[in-house]
Formats: structure tokens, C-alpha cells, sequence
């Protein structure tokens, strides 16, 4: 094991000006983050008038006029009572999970397989895979678009689940072997000899890859939840998600600033703990093999 | 319970690599044996088309009188120890070892039963409720050995199952295995690169070089009556040293020409090198069988000392004779060091006679 003592060595002056320095920059970087998000929760909460209200340029006295409000959810329940947000969310959900859950059984899948046999053409095809990755959604939405609407899939969740799938599954592919390539043939080849067969074997090692498996369930949902083309062009009409929904409370004569203020913190809310989890599956899964037992 | 044989097996990785050259072997019923040789030999790929993770790519492998070439691992009722013990890490010891007994669907208190009793055989039971990782290497090593045991298979299997061990836990492991062996009566093939493991364990060794099967016989022939001079080498430690002689006569008498040297022989080897009738010879002798001193001998070779080491008991003499390196045992109060002058003695019913051209011993 390496050593886990700090050895502090002799400082040039650059090293001593920077470790003053970074507290600062990080307490600006923090404030420009998160200052958005709090502007945006408080907005909701607030009657028009005082979501408007802001201080004289100058007057940091003024900064209480910010905090001084009475709370009301009069947003957020007419977003459910008037504006269905109820049926986007509900789309939102089963769209972003529903690709999650597809990608990631059949990309295991086809990662173990591509992580395990040899063949020829096998770096043209995985190239071939994450090729399909490099074109921007904007540059393949229109043929998709006509595509879905020949069978009908506009419109409707399944058929923005497959369009969530179809951008999710090679980037599934390509994550998913890695974390294969790193679990040795050993483990499943002795649980063949146990008696398993070849896919019982597989599944024997899926806990293995779970790290992975988790970071990637997590990154599907988050692109899945907050795509915005997808959902306004093949979503629209039957599926739209929560983003494509909050793009239509603006209105060309109102633009209702306290409800997309409500919009905002519902799609945002549920993504800041999943975010939080990615970080920790993702250190996990990178570092997991790397240094031999 | 069951005999095992190889008929003509190869295996070739495409590309022209062959890993395994027309392999011939029976292992009896309840036969140990070892495969041994040196990394990349072909002994492990032999194990794994045994074990059905590798495809045979001609010939057949024969369990009792079932060709099972086509089988899968899980049809063929074997268990196997991998050398980097393969447990499952997420799952406790006790699933570990109960995971072969699930698959074949055994009642749930015959399992726990079973490996209850596998865990106290092999002294692991108060380590069930653990993971793998919180084990040590000869715990994990014994609970890849439970994980095999448990079932009562046809065959055993073990891939070098002790080799990363350390050396006082390794001894202790070989006479464990040896006896858990006896009691239990499976057939077992047993790959390892110490020749020290195969001659203490095995009923017969196989030798293999370059995907050859070199011989085949119980470790005391291997070790007294090697069948070449390749596997004379390599079993044996300190190894056997092999000398370029060309047979010469002195007046009259066979003799070998060893460069300047001239060494008799007795009258038995005399007659068996005059019916092989080679001229150019390699001929081996063992260490404990060749002798150094610093006085001169009556049949000594003039030599000088190469290199000393201690071996604790007595003392290891290399000599330098022209090219030729020639090892020898000496008693610790011998008092030569490197570059001494010294001479080398041994007697010629010691020395083992092979062919220079392809190494073959030469016939009795």
C-alpha cells in the first residue's frame, strides 16, 4: 500500500500566491453554480410582484427586499391543475427509465459479447457502434422524424423510447465493455465448471459490472430527462416530456415567469440526487481493477 | 470416478501457433497426475480442454468411454481450482462454496451439510459469513479447494492451485492436497511449473516442452531414468548438468573424450554406448552425484570453481571445465571460492548417456 503520509516539500512563491487564490476563485465558481438554482427555487415560491421586486442598483441594504415574501405554492398547483404537468412528469419518468432499463440490458449484453469473443472486423465494428454517437441529434432528427412517422411512432412513449435508446446504446456498449474487459475470464469460467451454463455465467458476473451498470442507468435517465429535441419533435403531441412542456408556458403574449420558475425546480429536483450518485458509481467503476488485488 | 485419456489431441490458435502437438496420455481411475512444465508448454490449454473452456482442435478427450469433446463444462462433472482461485467477490465464503451444489439442485439442508463439512475438512468454517476479499491468500486458495470438493465430481482439475503462495504455506499445502487426494479417490490432473510439486504429489508425471508430451511415468522413473535430456534438466533440483562428450578408446578400452580429458567407463555403460554406436554424446550427471576437491583425485577433471552456494545442509559447487558448467555438492567445510582451481569426480554408472543430435537417452 502507498503511503498515506503528506510530504510537504519547499514552496516556490506561484505555489504559495495559487493556494490563496484557489479558496477564492472556488467561492465565485460556487456562487455563479448555485446562484441560478436559488434565484430560480425562491421565484417559485413568490407571487409575480415579488419575484419582480429587486433592489436600487447600490442599495446592498436593500438585498432583504429578496428574503421578504410570503411563500406560495400557487405555482406549482396550477402547473398539475391547468397545465397537465402531472401527465409530463409521468412521461418524463417512464420515457427516461423505460430507455434506461432497455439500453442497459441489451448493451450488457452486447458488451460481454464484444468483451469476450475475438473476430475480425470487431475494432471496425465497435468503431461502427460509437460512429453512430458522432453526428448531433439535430443532424439525424429530420430522417428520424420521417422515419417515426411512417410507423406511426410519433407521438407516443414508445416511440420516444426507442428514440432515447438508439442515441443511449452505444454509448451503453462502449461504457459497459470496459467494465468486462476488467473482470477475468476466471470468475465466470468457474462458475461454468460449477455447473452453469454460458448466460448463467454472465449473469454470475453482472453484479461484477454494477458500478458500471449504475453510472450508466444514471447517465441514460439524465440524458433521457433532459433532452429537449427529442421530446419537442418526436414527443410532441402524446409524449412530451417535462422540458418540451415548460418550452410552452412561453407564450408569444405571456410569458408566465412564476410557473416555468415552478417547472424549473420540478425538472431539476429529482436530478440533483442522481447526479450526486453518478459521481460516486463512476469514481468506483473507473478505479474498480486497476490496481491488482 | 473416471478415466480420463487424450487421443491424438491438438491445438492450434490459428496463426500458426500451436499450443498442443498430437497428445497421447491415460490417466487411470483415480490416477493423480501431474502436468509439468515450463510457462507456455501447453499444460494449462491441456487442462482447459479437459475442463471443456478451450476447443480441441482435433483429436478426442475421453471420459470412461464418453468422447466429450463437445460438451460443456457444466456436463462434464469435473470441479476446478484456477491458480488465481476465481471466487465469486460478491458473493460470502458460503455461497462460494455452496454455488456448484445449487446448480445441481441439491436440497437446501443437504448444502448446508455439505459445506459445512467441505469448511471444517479444509479449517475455513469460521470464515463463511466472509467475502474474499477479507481473506488471505491460503484462505482464499482453501476455499477455492472447498468450492471443488464439495461436489464429489468425476474429475479434479487444478491449474497451479498453490503457486502464489508462500513457500512454508505451499509445503504445508502439498501434503494436505496429496492426502485429501488419497481419501477421496477422484481422478485429478494437476498443472503446475514446480517440478518440486509433481514428483512429491503425483501418481505419474506428464512433462511437457513446446506442446509435446515429453514422458510420462511415475516421478521416481522421470526422475532416475529420464527420457531426454530436455526433461532430465528440468526435473531435479539443483538440476542435472549436461557435458558435450565424443566417445574415444584408450588403449584398447571404450572411453568418453570430455575436451582435453579423457573419463573410462565401467563395462555396463561401455556395452550400452557401443549398441547406440553414436560418436558425439550428451552426458549428464546429478549434482550429489558428482564430487569437488581441491587436492587432485586419481579420475579427477581439472576445473575451476565458478560459483558457491549455500544450500544449508551442504554447499553448491559450480565448475567451469573449457565451456561447459558442471554442478556438484560439496560438505560445508569445503573451502574453495570463486576462481579456485579444483578438481571434479564422478563415477561413470552415475552418468546418464543421451544423443547430442536430438537429445534421446540412450537405450539401456
Amino acid at each position: 500500500m502507498a503511503s498515506r503520509e503528506i510530504i510537504s516539500y519547499d514552496k516556490g512563491v506561484a505555489v504559495k500566491i495559487l493556494k490563496w487564490v484557489s479558496p477564492v476563485f472556488l467561492a465565485f465558481y460556487l456562487v455563479w453554480a448555485l446562484l441560478p438554482l436559488f434565484i430560480m427555487l425562491m421565484a417559485s415560491i413568490k407571487d409575480l410582484l415579488d419575484a419582480f421586486s429587486v433592489p436600487e442598483p447600490g442599495d446592498w441594504a436593500g438585498i432583504t427586499m429578496f428574503f421578504d415574501f410570503s411563500p406560495t405554492f400557487t405555482h406549482y398547483i396550477a402547473l398539475f391543475t391547468e397545465n397537465n404537468f402531472g401527465t409530463y412528469l409521468f412521461n418524463s419518468l417512464v420515457a427516461s427509465i423505460g430507455s434506461a432499463i432497455i439500453a442497459v440490458t441489451l448493451g450488457s449484453m452486447c458488451a460481454y459479447s464484444l468483451s469476450r469473443s475475438e473476430f475480425r472486423f470487431k475494432k471496425d465494428l465497435l468503431f461502427w457502434i460509437i460512429s453512430t454517437r458522432m453526428a448531433p441529434i439535430v443532424a439525424v432528427i429530420v430522417p428520424l422524424y420521417a422515419i417515426f412517422r411512417s410507423v406511426d411512432l410519433v407521438g407516443t412513449l414508445p416511440g420516444l423510447i426507442l428514440a432515447f435508446t438508439t442515441f443511449n446504446l452505444p454509448f451503453a456498449i462502449w461504457m459497459l465493455k470496459g467494465f468486462f474487459d476488467g473482470i477475468p475470464y476466471a470468475i465466470e469460467e468457474a462458475a461454468q465448471v460449477d455447473g452453469q451454463n454460458r448466460f448463467q455465467a454472465f449473469l454470475t458476473i453482472l453484479p461484477l459490472a454494477a458500478p458500471g451498470i449504475g453510472a450508466f442507468v444514471i447517465l441514460c435517465i439524465l440524458f433521457a430527462w433532459n433532452d429537449f429535441l427529442f421530446s419537442t419533435i418526436i414527443g410532441s403531441g402524446g409524449a412530451k416530456t417535462l422540458p418540451a412542456a415548460t418550452k410552452e408556458l412561453v407564450q408569444p403574449q405571456n410569458i408566465d415567469w412564476g410557473k416555468i420558475m415552478a417547472a424549473g425546480v420540478i425538472t431539476t429536483a429529482p436530478m440533483i440526487p442522481l447526479g450526486l450518485l453518478v459521481r460516486r458509481y463512476l469514481v468506483a467503476g473507473l478505479t474498480m481493477g486497476a490496481v491488482k488485488e | 470416478m473416471v478415466a480420463v485419456s487424450f487421443k491424438d489431441v491438438w491445438k492450434d490458435y490459428g496463426s500458426g501457433a500451436v499450443a498442443v502437438k498430437e497428445l497421447n496420455m491415460n490417466i487411470k481411475d483415480g490416477e493423480f497426475v501431474s502436468l509439468l512444465g515450463p510457462s507456455g508448454c501447453g499444460k494449462s490449454t491441456s487442462l482447459r480442454m479437459l475442463a471443456g473452456l478451450e476447443h480441441i482442435s482435433s483429436g478426442e478427450i475421453i471420459f470412461g468411454d464418453k468422447v466429450v469433446n463437445k460438451l460443456p463444462p457444466k456436463d462434464r462433472d469435473i470441479a476446478m481450482v484456477f491458480e488465481n482461485y476465481a471466487l465469486y467477490p460478491h458473493k460470502t465464503i458460503y455461497e462460494n462454496l455452496a454455488n456448484p451444489l445449487r446448480q445441481a439442485k441439491v436440497p437446501a439442508d443437504e448444502i448446508k451439510r455439505r459445506v459445512t463439512e467441505a469448511a471444517e475438512l479444509l479449517e475455513i468454517e469460521h470464515l463463511l459469513e466472509r467475502r474474499p476479499q477479507e481473506l488471505s491468500g491460503g484462505q482464499k486458495q482453501r476455499t477455492a479447494i472447498g468450492r471443488a470438493i464439495v461436489r464429489q465430481p468425476q474429475v479434479f482439475l487444478f491449474d497451479e492451485p498453490i503457486a502464489h503462495l508462500d513457500a512454508k504455506l505451499r509445503a504445508r499445502m502439498r501434503s494436505e492436497l496429496k492426502h485429501l487426494q488419497y481419501k477421496l479417490g477422484v481422478t485429478t490432473v494437476y498443472v503446475t511449473h514446480d517440478q518440486l510439486e509433481a514428483l512429491t504429489m503425483a501418481d505419474r508425471i506428464a512433462v511437457m516442452n513446446d506442446g509435446v508430451l515429453q514422458q510420462f511415468d511415475t516421478p521416481q522413473q522421470v526422475y532416475e531414468n529420464p527420457a531426454n535430456s530436455w526433461v532430465a534438466t528440468f526435473v531435479g533440483e539443483p538440476g542435472m548438468s549436461l557435458m558435450e562428450m565424443e566417445m574415444t578408446s584408450v588403449e584398447g578400452d571404450m572411453a568418453l573424450a570430455f575436451g582435453s580429458e579423457t573419463i573410462k567407463l565401467d563395462q555396463k555403460s561401455a556395452a550400452r554406448l557401443a549398441a547406440a554406436g553414436k560418436i558425439n554424446l550428451l552426458v549428464g550427471v546429478r549434482p550429489d552425484k558428482a564430487s569437488v576437491s581441491l587436492e587432485p583425485l586419481p579420475n579427477g577433471i581439472q576445473c575451476e570453481i565458478y560459483s558457491r552456494q549455500l544450500l544449508g545442509a551442504d554447499v553448491l559447487v559450480e565448475v567451469e571445465i573449457g565451456k561447459s558448467r558442471v554442478r556438484a555438492k560439496a560438505d560445508t567445510s569445503f573451502g574453495g571460492n570463486v576462481g579456485t582451481p579444483c578438481h571434479l569426480n564422478f563415477l561413470s554408472e552415475n552418468l546418464y548417456f543421451f544423443d547430442a543430435e536430438d537429445g534421446k537417452v540412450i537405450p539401456q
